[in-house]
């Protein structure tokens, strides 16, 4: 191999470093602006795909055509792309408070334009740059493998990945981790312009490659500027392994932030003695009581009852340091603090308590919804005393309860009085659910009084705002025939989804519309090859995202992980395509055992799932991402020999599986899992691979179907 | 026929749905009113032929609209005097131009109905310790981010449950709870002007009381024909910056300050809220200058609430007001010159408690909706016998 290539090589394998490790600090900076929603990280992978693909179009209209290539170029788009993915995580932070009202969430078509706004210049210039350096090299060696630039790419993928999800998660912040993965670009292509063999090309490169690492520096430098809150100031600022922690100092407040969300404040003692004093009024001497997560101001509340053991269920370490800290949690006598998963430890201890007490958000997210389940509620009734109770809380309302909120409390009543005789919901900003197998006392301030129990809130509050009416009005409201949640069909998620797009009077049914129209145009003019990497596309983003939403549903967290299931998504890719250039002369035949190796996959995947998905080890799922990622790596170049191999075949190739992965992307994430849950989207995945298997089978079949369908 | 090419496909394609994607975020410089943006305020727009073809049993013509050429009227009920043409529906959504006619869909159908204290409304200078029965149907000519009561005031007559509740009923329910008042809240009251003020009517005519919980978003006409029955107010001051009443009310502000000069003409009790939202309403200077007006235009008299803000509908990603800061707004607007100046939201706070404007004497002590210390005879201090501006009684232990 020459010098020459072997250089431009390590710029594309630079490029992909620098690619991987940006997407995944992208899909953290949106998770933390965003609210942390999952739906966000589809989002951002189907703009990514898009972008990346007309990037790639691009490439293939204007150059060589009307944009001769050159390394001197490669090497200045390099710097410019480095340069870029400072700018885009600045972006992502400033822009929003431009374009939207500071403080305030964001609708579904609000979003996705505002990633595809904040990603596009990079996104595009991500997908030029792959053709681009082929068409360096072909300049030189014209007949320079397209295959080859492909596996030196998904080096650079599978490097990145590695690099961000074992090292830079844990030791650095965005803004270094950035400085880092570009580093390797930027000198690759200071070496790549030093071969050039220009006279005076240090004068022209030196300012370039100086100007591109002073912006990666200054990003640095800026970065806790770009993290201060507009109210107070900053007094603490983390990432952690589930996500990013900011306590916001405000006249004396604390308010502890994560993923951008207000979740502990000091100043909280009406909610702090609803959650407290509701379930424990109802137990007459209560002592063990488990707590799962926590609330500003509860542990005072707590002590108010002269408990033995307070046994408090944290995930994340660094949340109960900064509690601590900043007392947002004060240290009471009994307290016990486990920093675990709360579903993982119910699972694990046989403790017995008198009062479980669940303190979480809005289960709009599978890592909440999956502590709503029917599931979980079994595993809690084991862990409660015979007259213990149960209490969680979903957000209340002032007046008047519409509908999408109706059936969700509906889905959880329901799901609930599966396992306890009573359940019985308290109105008010926060709708708090008591569930026990013996009656439940309404009257709590005269439950207090009897107890000694000081709560001045409850006392000068509750009448006026718990009449018997209010809370019979809410109780008879409940619909029976509201389906249950559980863990592989989370009704709940779906209603939340609604109640999203209910709350700003919008439908994502026009996009997907739009989309699932352009598709079946798009479907009926390609080829047979063509439509299987369409569905390996689809498949393998559409399994990336099952397995991101899986780890939600059954382990919890995403944060820390996101960056594991995507390297483990692209490590298969480079031995497949490897083995698929070595194959590929079994043409046909070898693509339909692929696709049957695909739905075998998928139907373990089915299986395992059906048998116990939360016992499942971690690991298993890695191991099907590989395996996935492996099968669609081995096929494309498979596909690519049967296609011709040619400049237009590839573009075709590549742009199926792109299609086909971007579509993946979506219909899993928006419509599969919402609407059908886990089991049925890992169906609607074996059923895409089934048409593929027929298209390819039965040429005769196929070619019928699509003469039929294009005639009516 | 020219078949277009894979590649001007794929590439026509992705433009087309970026473009798609553009036209949300892009609506912020076209002015669209139903999105929220940061570049521009989010006051309503008229919903283009959106009105039901017919009406139905709760529909009533409208109280106040002239009609224009072409079969449009124009609502003269708020500032933002709707234009419809036949078929279309308000910036309330109560209201539609059915051939030609203004109809409020908003009429004898309300969605919420209960029976509060009247401290819940708040109104802490208004016979205390009375019931009040509270009524609102969907509807308001506001889009605030922080809605308490978006699920009916951001909803159409149509999209949700309502009772059945004429007016004669209304007051007839009011006096069987044992109710002395009847407040026009939750929603916004200006939007069912036309149910409000037959209610008012009849109940004013019955010895009720009635109390109207606003915005304050509304004209003169209006106004005035309501204040012949309008016994107390709680008018909702959002900030006294007409900027942020465009972006996160999507109202102005003048109108608000009309409203509260006209019920201080009118001698309708008042009382006057302010909802401190982080990072927009909590600027001292604003605050003085908000002081500086109500002292200037209506006097020291009116109670003024601060009241602490939560995360809430689209405005989700601020933190709780810090209580500091209500306490400061509050030291401040006394020492400004205003007499009764109270912090709502914040249970237990000196702020809730009412003291005397001359002798500085506890006279009301609250605790929630419990008045533990109550030292007024008639409306006069106890101590010092200042006569306390209000409307007072003297069964002081009603509800205890
Ligand atoms: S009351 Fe409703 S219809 Fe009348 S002007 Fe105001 S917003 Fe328009």
């Amino acid at each position: 191999m020459k010098k020459n290539e072997r250089v431009t090589l390590l710029v594309v394998i630079a490029a992909g470093i620098s690619s991987i490790v940006v997407q995944l600090i992208t899909i953290r900076e949106f998770l933390a602006q965003f609210h942390g929603n999952e739906f966000v990280i589809s989002l951002i992978l189907f703009n990514w795909l898009i972008l990346g693909g007309i990037g790639t179009l691009v490439a293939h209209l204007i150059t060589p055509r009307y944009w001769e290539p050159s390394s001197s170029r490669l090497c200045q788009l390099s710097f410019i792309l480095a340069a870029l993915s400072v700018i885009q995580i600045y972006s992502i932070r400033e822009l929003r408070d431009f374009f939207f009202v500071h403080g305030s969430s964001v609708g579904f078509y609000p979003t996705l334009a505002y990633i595809f706004l904040t990603i596009a210049p990079y996104c595009l210039l991500i997908g030029f740059i792959l053709p681009y350096s082929l068409f360096v090299l072909r300049a030189k060696t014209p007949d320079y493998s397209g295959t080859r630039i492909y596996i030196t790419d998904n080096i650079g993928d599978i490097t990145g990945g590695a690099l961000f999800s074992f090292a830079l998660v844990f030791l650095v912040t965005p803004l270094k981790a950035i400085f880092i993965a570009n580093l390797p670009l930027v000198a690759a292509s200071f070496l790549l312009f030093s071969f050039t063999g220009k006279q005076r090309k240090y004068l022209k490169i030196i300012p370039g490659a100086a100007i591109t690492l002073l912006l990666l520096a200054a990003g640095i430098f800026f970065e806790p500027f770009s993290l201060a809150p507009s109210e107070g100031k900053l007094v603490h600022y983390s990432e952690s392994r589930y996500g990013r922690i900011a306590v916001h100092q405000d006249n004396g407040q604390h308010t502890l932030f994560t993923d951008g969300v207000p979740v502990f404040s000091t100043q909280n003692q009406s909610i702090a003695e609803e959650t407290i004093h509701y379930p424990l009024a109802q137990l007459d001497n209560p002592q063990r009581v488990l707590l799962i997560s926590g609330e500003g101001g509860i542990m005072k509340e707590l002590k108010k009852h002269g408990l033995k053991t307070v046994d408090y269920v944290e995930l994340d370490p660094e949340i109960t340091a900064v509690q601590f800290k900043f007392g947002l949690i004060e240290n009471i006598e009994g307290l016990n603090v486990i920093n675990q998963d709360g579903r993982a430890f119910l699972a694990d201890s046989d403790k017995i308590y008198d009062a479980i007490i669940l303190n979480l958000p809005e289960p709009d997210t599978f890592q909440v919804n999956r502590f709503f389940t029917d599931q979980f509620f079994s595993l809690v009734k084991k862990r409660l005393a015979p007259d213990g109770v149960l209490s969680f809380s979903m957000e209340g309302y002032d007046n008047y309860l519409a509908e999408p909120q109706r059936q969700k409390l509906s889905s959880l009543y329901n799901t609930v009085k599966n396992h306890f005789k009573h359940v019985l919901l308290m109105p008010g900003l926060k709708i708090f659910f008591l569930c026990r197998d013996i009656s439940i006392k309404t009257d709590i301030p005269a439950r207090l009084a009897e107890k000694g129990i000081i709560a001045r809130y409850i006392r000068g509050y509750y009448y006026g705002n718990l009449t018997k009416k209010r809370i019979s009005d809410l109780n008879n409201l409940m619909d029976p025939n509201t389906p249950k949640n559980s863990d592989d069909s989370p009704l709940l998620m779906r209603l939340m989804f609604s109640q999203w797009f209910a709350k700003f009077s919008s439908s994502p049914v026009g996009f997907i519309a739009a989309l699932a129209g352009l598709t079946i145009i798009y479907l009926f003019r390609i080829k047979r090859e063509e439509f299987v990497l369409f569905s390996t596309g689809a498949m393998t983003m559409g399994s990336e995202i099952l397995i991101i939403f899986a780890f939600q549903i059954f382990y919890g967290y995403i944060y820390f992980q996101i960056g594991l299931i995507i390297t483990v998504f692209l490590a298969g890719l480079l031995p497949g395509a490897l083995l698929g250039d070595r194959l590929r002369e079994g043409g046909k035949q070898i693509l339909v055992l692929t696709d049957g190796l695909l739905i075998t996959l998928m139907g373990i995947l089915i299986l395992a799932l059906k048998m116990g998905g939360d016992r499942l080890p971690s690991f298993f799922f890695l191991v099907f991402g590989f395996m996935v990622s492996l099968a669609c790596g081995f096929q494309f170049p498979v596909a690519l020999h049967l296609g011709g191999g040619g400049n237009s075949a590839v573009t075709r190739s590549f742009s199926a599986d792109l299609i086909g992965a971007a579509c993946g992307t979506l219909i899993t994430s928006l419509v599969f899992l919402p609407y059908f849950g886990i089991i049925w989207a890992t169906a609607g995945l074996i059923f895409l691979k089934l048409a593929s298997l027929i298209v390819i089978g039965t040429p005769k079949l196929s070619n019928f179907l699509r003469r039929y369908v294009l005639r009516s | 026929m020219k078949t277009i090419s894979r590649r001007d496909f794929l590439y026509y394609s992705g433009a087309l749905l970026s473009t798609a994607m553009f036209a949300d975020v892009c609506r912020p410089f076209a002015g669209d009113g139903r999105f929220i943006s940061g570049l521009d305020d989010i006051r309503g727009k008229v919903f283009k032929n959106d009105a039901p073809k017919t009406l139905w049993k709760w529909s009533h013509e409208g109280f106040l609209y002239d009609k224009l050429d072409d079969g449009k009227v124009v609502c003269g009920i708020c500032p933002h005097r709707c234009i419809l043409a036949p078929g279309d529906r308000s910036v309330c959504r109560s209201k539609v131009n059915i051939n030609g006619k203004l109809y409020s869909l908003a009429y004898g159908n309300p969605c919420a109905v209960n029976n509060d204290p009247v401290e819940k409304k708040p109104l802490f200078h208004f016979r205390p310790r009375s019931m009040v029965f509270s009524l609102a149907t969907t509807g308001c000519n506001f889009r605030c981010l922080n809605c308490q009561n978006w699920e009916i005031s951001q909803a159409k007559p149509h999209e949700v449950r309502n009772h059945e509740l004429f007016p004669a009923e209304a007051v007839e329910t009011a006096q069987r709870l044992g109710s002395e008042s009847i407040a026009y809240t939750y929603s916004e009251a200006v939007t069912f002007f036309e149910y409000m003020i037959d209610i008012a009517r009849l109940a004013k005519e019955k010895g009720l009381h009635n109390l109207w919980i606003s915005n304050g978003y509304i004209n003169q006409k209006p106004l005035l024909e309501l204040c012949k029955v309008l016994d107390g107010a709680n008018i909702n001051l959002k900030s006294y910056s007409d900027d942020i009443y465009r972006k996160l009310n999507g109202g102005r502000l003048q109108p608000v300050l009309n409203t509260l000069k006209t019920l201080h003409e009118q001698k309708i009790h008042l009382e006057v809220t302010t909802l401190v939202v982080p990072g927009y309403i909590d600027d001292e200077e604003m605050i003085k200058q908000m002081c500086g007006w109500i002292l200037d235009n209506i006097g020291p008299d009116y109670p003024l609430h601060f009241l602490r803000f939560f995360p809430k509908y689209k405005l989700d990603g601020l933190p709780p007001t810090p209580v500091s800061t209500l306490t400061r707004f509050r030291e401040l607007a006394i020492k400004e010159g205003i007499r009764y100046v109270y912090v709502g939201n914040v249970p237990n706070h000196e702020g809730n408690n009412t003291y005397c404007h001359n002798c500085s004497k506890l006279l009301i002590e609250r605790e929630g909706y419990f008045l533990p210390t109550y030292n007024l005879t008639g409306n006069k201090c106890k101590f010092c016998g200042t006569k306390i501006p209000g409307v007072w009684d003297n069964s002081a232990s009603r509800r205890d």
